[in-house]
């Protein structure tokens, strides 16, 4: 008999219980577990996420099985596409190297390591947890607890990676309601510049089976270095994906993030960035799009903490039929810091009388020497312009595509390369065909 | 070809086209005149589809009534229209809405699609004929177009999709001299005999490009005189109401 959580405490106890691990890492996010709990939605960040559905849900599950049976190279391309650069496959948390393609593709490649936790810290290089740091809430503390093998991307310092590296999240439920953790640790070295893909995926195998992921992503940017990451969720529409990508970025790094979903039944993405160098810029942006009953909910924070330095924050939104997006800008603007540029945008569409959109900038500035601009709209599609393209001969659902994909455009532009843009601009076009064809026309 | 009878249109409460009747055979030019606030706009608004009016009569192209008919269905029939102010559409690339529209339209007319290869050569082909810089393609579709640029990217619509019937709602208003000249001359070199014009304007001089077999005047949503070229000469020096412009001295 599997045991039935009655009451949160309950299934935090379930939870830790199920998990064995023993690292540092693992003992310090058991303890805060245990004395925190899981957030509910009377957390400030979690305003807008339907917690009760994913504790719901966490109350049935299981461990996800970590072996890669049945999943061959050809379902992981389809999947997620091939890059033509490093990647690494992760099944359900655990790295499966039967998939992966290290070192042996393309040259140039020096500098650069990837594989799992366990070689991480047989190399001695360890990674960037400290030991002290605090996870920011019951979810990470739980992916802290039971997540297994990360994947690390290392870029060594003064190295210039042009491949894309790309590291692929794979959700394979089977007949359960499948937990998973998956792990991910970026660094790039001083003066290091690299461009990584995250893409997570899943195939529902039966009905009943579906996944919950727990991911949790930590990034180092050093001095003087440069990320480009991109982080594609489009898992099965059954998923629930409870996402965090934690972020350090020191002196003169720059950062240029994008986070686009389109999959999954609730997704929540949680990015943190930590400016802890002066002169560090963040430039993070995405494309959340949901439709049917699903739910996306962003949770972006910057923190500066270090003079002149500057952040964007750019997020489209487009949601449709019962679809609910939300999108929480967070700026902090520590005390002492001075020179700091703060930008924050969030355009919405709304396709549906039935849809959703929130959108909220949360600001917390203490100190004097600040910029900071925010922008937000909601809107529905223009008539106008689709009357004017329909006047042209292109039916009245391509029409609507078409405008919806413009409105889409300024996010889809920050994907590279070429294949990985189109693949996802691909996705949502099927997506909003599917959403524009039952718009509601206005009276 | 086209035929238009009795037609109303009202907008809430406000009626604006009150029982218009217009005939427009096959290869002839009519030009459309009249005072601001007519209806001359609500008039190719409601031939070509747009939602948002109370509309009874007819209008049918080739026998076909258009009222019945989609936007797009009356597109793919061989109606266009020049709008008076065209939209400008942030994010769709104006060469991919050309080409869309291109293949939209010959899809319905049974011919073959054009690749992106042949469409960009054609569409420079089209774009020398109209003075227009190539650079034009790729900006999105309107978007920062001045009010003449927009109006030749109009006439550049026309000319690739081969209209049964052209709109041509105040094209010339916003163009410069020489704009004037490129693009009439361009709408004058699209006549045929199987393609009709209806064409409203406030002044003579489009007019002088493209000789109209007859003019129109529309007022109060009404035709209410119909003349031929001359008409349009006559209107220019003594208005729409000569008896009160005589006594307004
Ligand atoms: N949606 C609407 N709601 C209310 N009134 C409208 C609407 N559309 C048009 N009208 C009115 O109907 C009348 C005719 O407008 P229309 O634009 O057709 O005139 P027009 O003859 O094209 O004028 P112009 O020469 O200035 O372009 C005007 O009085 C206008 O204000
Ligand atoms: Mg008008």
């Amino acid at each position: 008999m599997s045991a039935v959580a009655t009451s949160d405490a309950d299934l935090v106890e379930r939870l830790i219980a199920g998990a064995t691990g023993t690292t540092p890492r693992a003992e310090r996010g058991r303890a805060w577990l245990a004395a925190n709990g899981l957030p509910t939605e009377r957390d400030e960040a979690w305003r807008y996420t339907p917690v009760r559905d994913i504790t719901a849900a966490l109350a049935t599950a299981v461990a996800a099985g970590t072996e890669a049976t049945g999943v061959t190279r050809d379902l992981v391309d389809e999947l997620a596409g091939d890059l033509g650069g490093p990647r690494l496959v992760l099944i359900n948390g655990a790295l499966a190297p039967e998939l992966s393609d290290l070192t042996d593709r393309g040259a140039g490649l020096a500098g650069l390591w990837v594989g799992g936790g366990d070689e991480l810290r047989a190399r001695g290089s360890g990674g960037p947890y400290t030991g002290t740091a605090e996870p920011a809430d019951g979810f990470q503390a739980l992916n802290w607890v039971a997540g297994v093998d990360a994947a690390v991307v290392l870029i060594e310092a003064g190295n210039a990676i042009d491949a894309p590296i790309h590291v692929v999240h794979l959700a394979t439920p089977g007949q359960m309601v499948a937990l998973s953790h998956p792990r991910t640790v970026i660094k790039v070295g001083a003066g290091g510049r690299a461009q990584v893909v995250e893409s997570f995926v899943g195939i529902d195998a039966t009905a009943d089976g579906r996944a919950i992921t727990n991911s949790s992503t930590r990034i180092v940017v050093d001095d003087d270095a440069e990320l480009t990451y991109q982080r594609v969720l489009n898992e099965p529409d059954t998923t629930l994906h409870i996402g965090r990508v934690g972020v350090v970025q020191r002196t003169r790094s720059q950062l240029h993030a994008t986070a686009v979903a389109t999959g999954g039944a609730v997704v929540r993405t949680a990015v943190h960035v930590n400016l802890t160098g002066e002169r560090a810029r963040a430039d993070l942006g995405g494309l959340y799009l949901p439709t049917g009953h699903q739910r996306h909910d962003n949770v972006i924070t910057v923190d500066h903490s270090a003079s002149y330095c500057e952040s964007n924050q750019n997020f489209t939104g487009i949601v449709g039929d019962h679809g609910r997006g939300s999108f929480s800008g967070h700026v902090i603007v520590r005390p002492g810091t001075v020179g700091t540029d703060a930008n924050q945008s969030n355009p919405n569409l709304v396709l549906a009388s039935t849809a959703q959109a929130d959108t909220r900038p949360w600001l917390e500035i203490f100190a004097d020497d600040v910029k900071c601009a925010h922008g937000a709209t909601v809107g529905r599609l223009d008539e106008e312009a689709a009357f004017y393209l329909r006047s042209r001969g292109i039916p009245a659902a391509q029409a609507r595509a078409m405008l919806v994909a413009a409105f889409a455009s300024t996010a889809l532009d920050r994907l590279s390369p070429d294949t990985l843009r189109e693949r996802v601009a691909s996705v949502v076009e099927v997506r909003t065909a599917d959403t524009t064809a039952n718009l509601e026309t206005p009276s | 070809m086209l035929s238009i009878r009795n037609l109303t249109a009202s907008v809430g409460d406000k009626q604006i086209l009150k029982g218009l009747d217009l005939e427009l055979p096959a290869g002839e030019v009519h030009a459309i005149m009249g005072p601001n606030g007519a209806g001359k706009s609500t008039l190719s608004n409601v031939l070509a589809g747009r939602d948002g009016y109370e509309v009874s009569g007819s209008a049918t192209l080739d026998g076909v009534d258009l009222l019945e008919l989609e936007p797009e269905q009356r597109a793919a029939k061989g109606l266009f229209l020049a709008f008076q102010y065209p939209v400008e559409i942030p994010g769709v690339g104006n060469m991919y809405f050309l080409r869309t529209a291109l293949n939209a339209v010959r899809r319905e007319r049974g011919e073959a699609e054009v690749s992106a290869v042949d469409f960009l050569k054609l569409a420079r082909e089209h774009m020398a004929r109209l003075e227009m810089d190539p650079a034009f393609l790729s900006r999105s579709v309107n978007e920062g177009f001045s009010g003449g640029e927009k109006k030749r990217n109009e006439i550049l619509q026309m000319s690739l999709l081969e209209p049964r019937l052209a709109v041509l709602d105040e094209t010339d208003s916003g163009l410069d001299i020489d704009a004037l000249r490129v693009v009439a001359t361009g709408v004058d070199g699209l006549r045929n005999p199987n393609r009709s014009m209806l064409i409203i304007t406030h002044y003579p001089r489009l007019l002088e490009y493209v000789k109209p077999d007859k003019v129109h005047v529309l007022t109060d949503g009404r035709i209410t005189r119909t003349g031929d070229h001359s008409l349009a000469h006559e209107l220019e020096e003594q208005g729409y109401t000569p008896a009160t412009a005589g006594t307004a001295s």
